[in-house]
């Protein structure tokens, strides 16, 4: 296997990016970019949903290419940090079977005013998953799997 | 992490779909190969793999992304060659979130 079931995570200033295996924890990512300059605080918390086209989905299995999700969500967090003057963000992502209804991914973001906070989350969700190499797989009660794609029939854009 | 390559070889990384349709997550191929025979290479040993999911993944060598040249590209002097102990990794479309 190319990967390990270990926490693994990168950082550099203002910024914080992590894999995980575990439950994710909303208050840490709050806590990770919490900021004396900062006048807002914008947490997304992405779920897994019980269905996809009316088909009951039993579960959800997430795997990643962990050196290289790890970069890109580094450099997609940089990038926002730079563009939006944000005084921290952080981006978790679970890996290995959510249970329905559990948070698959978290983004944190803290800035000086509400309205960079909002649109550099937002921004983050989006590159995120254009980008990042992080795959689900849905396993229906019918018991069959499907692999997912956030663009499905659309070749992936090459990325920096 | 992945388990070093045996001498003459390189690692190839499947993710995904493309660890479905192999039944693998990594195998060993020789090397040197230049990039441009990766995928007849691949569909040699898997049948429509290139089809099914080589058509519509990215490739990266170590952790970098590479454009695939066509099979018919001329032969470059600059062209890229996947050497021994590289870590190449076939990067169908992402689906994270």
């Amino acid at each position: 296997m190319a990967t390990t079931d270990e926490d693994t995570f990168l950082e550099q200033e203002g910024c914080y990016v992590a894999l995980t295996n575990s439950p994710l924890n909303l208050q840490s990512i709050v806590d990770r970019v919490r900021s004396p300059q900062a006048g807002a605080i914008v947490l997304f918390a992405g779920t897994t949903r019980d269905s996809f086209d009316n088909k009951p989905v039993k579960e959800l299995q997430y795997t990643a290419y962990r050196p290289l999700a790890l970069r890109t969500m580094l450099s997609i967090c940089a990038a926002l940090r730079a563009k939006h003057a944000l005084k921290g963000i952080a981006m978790v992502h679970r890996l290995g079977v959510v249970p329905i209804g559990e948070e698959s991914i978290l983004i944190a973001v803290s800035a000086p005013h509400r309205q960079a906070a909002w649109r550099a989350g937002e921004e983050a969700l989006e590159e995120c998953k254009a980008r990042v190499e992080v795959w689900k797989r849905e396993e229906f009660e019918d018991g069959e799997g499907v692999w997912r794609a956030n663009r499905d029939g659309v070749r992936g854009e090459r990325v920096g | 992490m992945t388990t070093k390559p045996p001498k003459g070889h390189f690692n190839i990384l499947y993710f995904a779909s493309a660890g479905s349709y192999t039944s693998k997550n990594v195998e060993a191929l020789p090397a040197p190969l230049p990039l441009r025979k990766l995928f007849a290479t691949l569909e040699e040993r898997y049948q429509g793999f290139r089809a099914s999911v080589l058509d519509h993944s990215l490739v990266t060598i170590n952790l970098t992304y590479v454009d695939v040249p066509g099979e018919d590209a001329a032969e470059e002097a600059e062209e890229i060659v996947i050497q021994e102990g590289d870590e190449v990794a076939i990067i169908p479309p992402v689906s994270s979130g």
